[in-house]
C-alpha cells in the first residue's frame, strides 16, 4: 500500500543575517545552505492501518508526508503509495489519496460549503449516486447540515475542519494522509475529529497516516506509531512496544483513606508527586504487580491504580535518548 | 482529457459563483474593464487638434477601440497573479492535489471570471454599438466566423503565455514583476497603445511576428474589416505557432520547474 525506502529530502534555500547591511549585501552575494529535512527514512503501511506519525516540530513529518502525496519529489530514495510513484501526481493516483492540512484551506474560501463540494464533485468527476451517498453520510457523521450554505470563510476553526474532512472524503479516497488535523480546535472538537476518523476507517478501510502534536490524536486512533526526528526514523513499531521500550517504568497512584508517615514509601518506589491523599510512585515495570500487592495488604488503601507515563514523555525520552 | 473536460464546467462555475459573490468589486472590474476607451480618448482629441493620420478616421478610433475593450477583458493575463500567490504561500498544494492539472484549474479560474464580467460588458458594448452612430465593422457571416476564431486564439495565446511566464515562479519571486516588464514592452506591439498600423515600420514588422499582436490588435483588425485573406491567413498562422510555441515550453518549464516546488507552510 505505501513503501518508502531510503527516502531523502533536501532543500536548498537562502539565509541572511538580521539587519540593512546584511540585506544590501545579500542582494549582491545569496547565500544559500542546504537543510536535510528527511535523510534516509524506510517503512511499509499496510491496506487498513492507522498508523501515527511523531516528532518535534521540524522532524520532518510533514515533509515526508508531502513526498508521499507528490507534492515534494524525493532527492533521494524510492516512495510508492498503491503502486504509484506520488510525484509524478497521476490523476489515478490523486483520485485514490486525500491530505488534509490542519493549517491549510483546501475548500473554496468564498463558497458556502455546499457550493464547495460541488466543485469537488466536479474535480473528481463523481457520479450523482456515490456523490450524494458519500455526502449525505458525510453530514451526517459531521453534522453538517447548519453549516452547509454557509460561505467557508465565515465557519469557526472546527467547523471548517470538519468540512475540509467532508471536501477530502467526497470521492472516497483509500489513503488519507492527515498532517495536524485537530490542530487548534477546542477538546469537543478533537474527540468529534477523532470519533469520526475512527468511524471511516472502520466504515471503508481506509489506511490513514497521521501527523499530529497532540498526543491524544495518535494514542486515540493509532496503534502502531513512526517516531521521526531530525529527518530519521527512530522507532516504528506499536505504540504498546514503544511504551514498553521507552519507559522502563510505571505510574502507581495510590489513594489512602488516611495518612501515613513518608518513610512508608521506602523500598516501594520512587515518590513523584503527593496531592493529599494520592500518592504516585514511579516503580520499575518488572516490580509493578508485587508493589502494587504490598500496598494492598499493608497500608489502609481505598484504591491503586497503574499507569503507563504520558506518552509525551515517552516521546521525549526517545529523542532525548537519540 | 475527458476527465479534464468532465471538470471544466464546475469549475468555470465556482469563479462564476465568487466573482457574483462580491458585487463591489464586481462593478470595479466593470469600470477598469472600459481602460481602452482612455486611450481612445487621447487620440479622439490627437485627431480632432492635428487632424487624422492616413487611412483612419474618427470613426475608426472609435471601432478600434470598443472593440479593443472586449478584447482587454479576454485576456487571460490574470493568472499570472494567482500563480505568483499560489507560490509564494503554498496554497500551490492544494491545486497540485486535484486530479486535474493547475494549469486547467487557473485557467478556468480565469474563464469563470472572465465570463462573469462579459456578462455585463457585453450587452453594454452592443448598445454602444447600435447607439454610437461613429461604430463600423463591416464583416460579413464568414467574415465574423473568423472574427469569432480569432477571440478565441488571442484569448488561448494570452492566456498560455501567462501560463508560461508564471512558472518563472518555481524559479524566482520575481514573476509579476517580470510579467509587467514583459506586458509592458508588448503593449506597444500589440495594438493596445495605438493601433499597429500608426507605429514605426520597425514595430510594425516585429508586431507582426511577436504573440502580442495575436491577443488585441489582429482580432481588432480583422473585425474592422482591414486584412485581406492572405493577413488574415498569415494573422492566424502566427497565432497558432506561438500557440503551439508557448505549449512546448509550458511543458518543458512545468517539467523541470515543479521539481524545484518547496510547498512551504504546512
Amino acid at each position: 500500500m505505501i513503501e518508502v525506502r531510503d527516502l531523502a529530502k533536501h532543500f536548498r534555500v537562502h539565509q541572511r543575517q538580521p539587519g540593512l547591511r546584511a540585506s544590501l549585501r545579500s542582494l549582491v552575494r545569496r547565500e544559500h545552505v542546504t537543510v536535510r529535512a528527511v535523510g534516509g527514512v524506510g517503512f511499509t503501511i499496510s491496506e487498513g492501518e492507522i498508523v501515527g506519525f511523531l516528532g518535534p516540530n521540524g522532524a520532518g513529518k510533514t515533509t515526508t508526508l508531502k513526498c508521499l502525496t507528490g507534492l515534494l519529489h524525493p532527492t533521494a530514495g524510492t516512495v510508492r503509495v498503491l503502486g504509484h510513484v506520488p510525484h509524478r501526481r497521476e490523476p489515478a493516483f490523486l483520485r485514490r489519496i486525500s491530505l488534509v492540512m490542519g493549517q491549510r484551506n483546501s475548500l473554496f474560501w468564498d463558497l458556502p460549503a455546499a457550493d464547495a463540494f460541488e466543485v469537488n464533485r466536479g474535480i473528481y468527476g463523481l457520479a450523482e449516486g456515490p456523490y450524494r451517498s458519500a455526502l449525505d453520510e458525510l453530514v451526517t457523521l459531521l453534522d453538517l447540515e447548519p453549516l452547509l450554505n454557509k460561505q467557508v470563510r465565515v465557519l469557526s476553526l472546527g467547523e471548517r475542519m470538519r468540512c475540509e474532512l467532508a471536501g477530502a472524503l467526497l470521492h472516497r479516497p483509500d489513503v488519507l494522509f492527515l498532517d495536524e488535523p485537530t490542530l487548534g480546535l477546542d477538546v469537543n472538537g478533537q474527540a468529534a475529529v477523532r470519533a469520526f476518523l475512527r468511524d471511516y476507517n472502520t466504515r471503508h478501510g481506509a489506511t490513514v497516516l497521521l501527523t499530529s502534536h497532540y498526543m491524544g490524536d495518535v494514542t486515540a486512533l493509532a496503534r502502531r506509531v513512526l517516531v521521526i526526528d531530525r529527518g530519521m526514523l527512530r522507532f516504528d513499531g506499536d505504540l504498546a512496544a514503544l511504551v514498553e521500550a521507552h519507559s522502563p517504568h510505571r505510574l502507581v497512584r495510590v489513594t489512602l483513606r488516611e495518612a501515613v508517615p513518608a518513610q512508608t514509601w521506602l523500598g516501594l518506589g520512587e515518590v513523584s508527586s503527593i496531592d493529599g491523599a494520592v500518592v504516585t510512585l514511579t516503580v520499575p515495570r518488572a516490580e509493578t504487580a508485587a508493589v502494587a500487592a504490598r500496598l494492598l495488604t499493608t497500608l489502609p488503601v481505598e484504591d491503586v491504580a497503574i499507569e503507563d507515563p504520558p506518552v509525551e514523555d515517552i516521546v521525549r525520552a526517545v529523542f532525548a535518548h537519540a | 482529457m475527458r476527465d479534464v473536460l468532465t471538470a471544466y464546467p464546475a469549475l468555470v462555475r465556482s469563479t462564476a459563483l465568487v466573482a457574483a459573490t462580491y458585487r463591489g468589486r464586481m462593478l470595479l472590474s466593470a469600470v477598469t474593464s472600459f481602460f481602452p476607451l482612455l486611450t481612445m480618448a487621447v487620440w479622439l482629441t490627437v485627431v480632432a487638434e492635428g487632424g487624422p493620420p492616413a487611412g483612419w478616421s474618427t470613426g475608426d478610433f472609435l471601432s478600434y477601440y470598443a472593440a479593443a475593450t472586449l478584447l482587454w477583458n479576454l485576456t487571460g493575463d490574470g493568472v499570472v497573479w494567482r500563480w505568483d500567490a499560489d507560490m509564494r504561500s503554498g496554497d500551490l498544494s492544494v491545486r497540485l492535489l486535484r486530479p486535474v492539472h493547475p494549469f486547467h484549474q487557473y485557467a478556468t479560474a480565469d474563464l469563470g471570471h472572465r465570463l462573469a464580467f462579459l456578462s455585463v460588458l457585453s450587452p453594454a458594448l452592443l448598445l454602444a454599438a447600435l447607439l454610437v452612430p461613429g461604430l463600423d465593422y463591416p464583416v460579413g457571416p464568414v467574415q465574423l466566423v473568423a472574427v469569432a476564431a480569432a477571440f478565441v486564439l488571442a484569448y488561448a495565446v494570452s492566456l498560455l503565455m501567462a501560463s508560461t511566464f508564471a512558472l518563472i515562479g518555481f524559479w524566482s519571486t520575481q514573476t509579476s514583476n517580470a510579467w509587467l516588464l514583459w506586458w509592458g514592452l508588448g503593449s506597444f506591439a500589440s495594438g493596445w497603445v495605438a493601433p499597429l498600423a500608426l507605429m514605426p515600420d520597425w514595430l510594425r514588422t516585429a508586431g507582426l511576428v511577436l504573440p502580442f499582436r495575436t491577443a488585441m490588435g489582429f482580432p481588432v483588425e480583422l473585425l474592422m474589416g482591414r486584412l485581406d485573406a492572405r493577413q488574415t491567413a498569415y494573422g492566424f498562422a502566427v497565432g497558432l505557432g506561438w500557440l503551439a510555441a508557448f505549449a512546448l515550453l509550458y511543458r518543458v518549464l512545468w517539467r523541470h520547474g515543479v521539481r524545484r516546488y518547496q510547498a512551504v507552510a504546512g
